[in-house]
């Protein structure tokens, strides 16, 4: 039987500008999802230390949230929740708003974290040095918490970038729908399916081994 | 010395002063209380102009919190000041623009030297410039390499902060004070934290700003410093002061039980 068909190396070439199309639209869903989730994310962290009691439970409300609903249900939701508020976006800004929340509650706790780890000592020099409370969280603050940070925002990268493959589920065309639409008529699953699981990887493997450099490099710092 | 400094000195503009005496601090009856516990308990002392007044005294005396008061990083529960020129009362909240003012006259150098981890020696002195002086990117540079040189650190300019010793940690810590011209400077026990060989570096810089007429507030330990560069001494105990005068004399001749044996327990 197998010898009636194509070999696999054939078969992936014939197909393989389809799933770049698709890890394409991958890769815009992940930039896109850190573009907005990550300014959301700090804005929450810094909202869950606010000094008004109603700001920081909102915060906490929406980082809470976020966490505990599985991303895919948080799409759903996005997906079929805004038709009701008369508002029908495509199924990519769905996946859009979706996986920027999901980003902005995890990266907030990464964020707040770190404004935890920063050096309260040279957060008072500051206001010794008469700046202004705005420009302390600016200049110094942020950015050192920032730092401590970005390992671990590095590897939610990953994993939100991972989880793009659940835009599938509102018919989004990134990698893993592409590679299923091929599976189904070709009836070669497991070669379309390794494949895309190799282009994943070569997203996720060379940018974990980054993040391992930046972290070293980061420690090495301090 | 417990009174309150006199309000009728500042008339009009109530942060201008009109009488010709020139204290650059006075504090007034100053008290500052920490969960039921009175930390300050009506303090009160004037420093002059170009004056280099020490603080000694046994920990928990309150020496950093009535430091900490000039600056108003501690804000006082009691009492008033006159600090550069500005008046300022305890028991309301001050207007920022009041506390930025007050913090653009009023250098500190923390003992943890307190300096920003993520900027190189020369960010941190630029820093500042740029943000509450509005110095371009430039002059900011220019002026904080010849702080550097002036605490002879020029060939650090480039390093982090981690990169470097204590001692020339805290050097650079006073450069960026100094970078914004105060015109008080507070030192808290600034070579606490460091090795007698490089606290030998920082006070050989304290040395030099006391000689350009800076008017220093220092707590310190060091009571070598405090004999030959101070001007006055204050000894203080127990939220409050119990002997001030000319160094030497209190050294020498302390009128206070308590002082003797808090010098015999230094000087051993
Ligand atoms: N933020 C704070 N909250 C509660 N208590 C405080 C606070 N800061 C200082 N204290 C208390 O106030 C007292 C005086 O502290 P302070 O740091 O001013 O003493 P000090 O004379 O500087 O001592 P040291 O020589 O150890 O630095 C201490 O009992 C201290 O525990
Ligand atoms: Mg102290």
């Amino acid at each position: 039987m197998i010898a009636l068909q194509t070999n696999t190396f054939e078969f992936w070439a014939k197909y393989f500008p389809q799933l770049l199309a698709g890890l394409g639209v991958s890769l815009q869903l992940t930039a896109l999802a850190l573009l907005f989730g990550l300014p959301l994310g700090l804005l929450l962290a810094l909202g869950t230390e606010a000094k008004l009691r109603a700001v920081r439970w909102l915060s906490v409300a929406v980082v809470e949230v976020g966490r505990g609903a599985p991303a895919l249900v948080v799409l759903y939701v996005v997906y079929f929740g805004l038709p009701l508020l008369s508002w029908s976006p495509e199924a990519f800004i769905c996946a859009v708003i979706g996986l920027t929340y999901t980003t902005a509650a995890y990266t907030s706790e990464y964020l707040r974290g770190g404004l935890k780890a920063v050096n309260p000592g040279s957060v008072e020099a500051a206001h010794a040095l008469a700046m202004t409370s705005g420009d302390v969280l600016r200049f110094v603050v942020i950015p050192q918490g920032l730092r401590v940070a970005v390992p671990a925002l590095m590897g939610f990268a990953i994993q939100i970038f991972q989880a793009t493959s659940l835009a599938y589920s509102i018919t989004v065309s990134e990698l893993t729908a592409n590679a299923s639409g091929i599976a189904s008529s070709s009836f070669r699953a497991l070669e379309i399916f390794a494949l895309a699981g190799l282009m994943y990887a070569a997203i996720t493997v060379p940018t974990s081994w980054l993040t391992n450099k930046v972290e070293e490099r980061l420690t090495l710092r301090q | 010395m417990a009174d309150t400094v006199p309000p009728g000195r500042y008339s009009g503009k109530r942060d201008i002063r009109t009488d010709a005496v020139n204290y650059a601090i006075e504090l007034g009856a100053i008290e500052k209380t920490f969960a039921g516990h009175q930390v300050l308990k009506k303090v009160s002392l004037r420093v002059k102009q170009g004056e280099v007044c020490s603080i000694i005294g046994p920990s928990g005396a309150g020496k950093s919190t009535l430091l900490r008061c000039v600056n108003l990083l501690e804000q006082p529960d009691g009492g008033n000041m006159v600090v550069a020129g500005q008046y300022l009362a305890a028991g309301r909240s001050h207007p920022r623009r009041e506390l930025l003012q007050l913090r653009r006259n009023v250098g500190m150098v923390f003992q943890s030297f307190n300096l920003f981890p993520h900027l190189t020696v020369l960010e941190n002195i630029v820093l500042p410039q740029r943000r509450v002086l509005k110095l371009s990117a430039e002059e900011a540079r220019e002026r904080g390499a010849e702080l550097l040189k002036r605490v002879g650190l020029a060939e650090k300019a480039d390093a982090y902060p981690a990169k470097i010793s204590g001692g020339q940690q805290q050097r650079v810590a006073i450069a960026r004070a100094l970078a914004l011209e105060p015109k008080v400077m507070l030192f808290d026990e600034p070579t606490s934290a460091l090795d007698p060989e490089l606290a030998q570096e920082v006070l050989a810089v304290m040395k030099e700003v006391a000689a350009s007429g800076m008017t220093m507030l220092v707590v310190t330990h060091e009571m070598g410093f405090a004999r030959t560069i101070g001007d006055h001494l204050v000894v203080m105990e127990d939220g409050a002061i119990i002997e001030q005068g000319v160094p030497e004399e209190v050294m020498t001749n302390p009128s206070e039980e308590r002082t003797r044996k808090f010098l015999s327990a230094v000087n051993r």
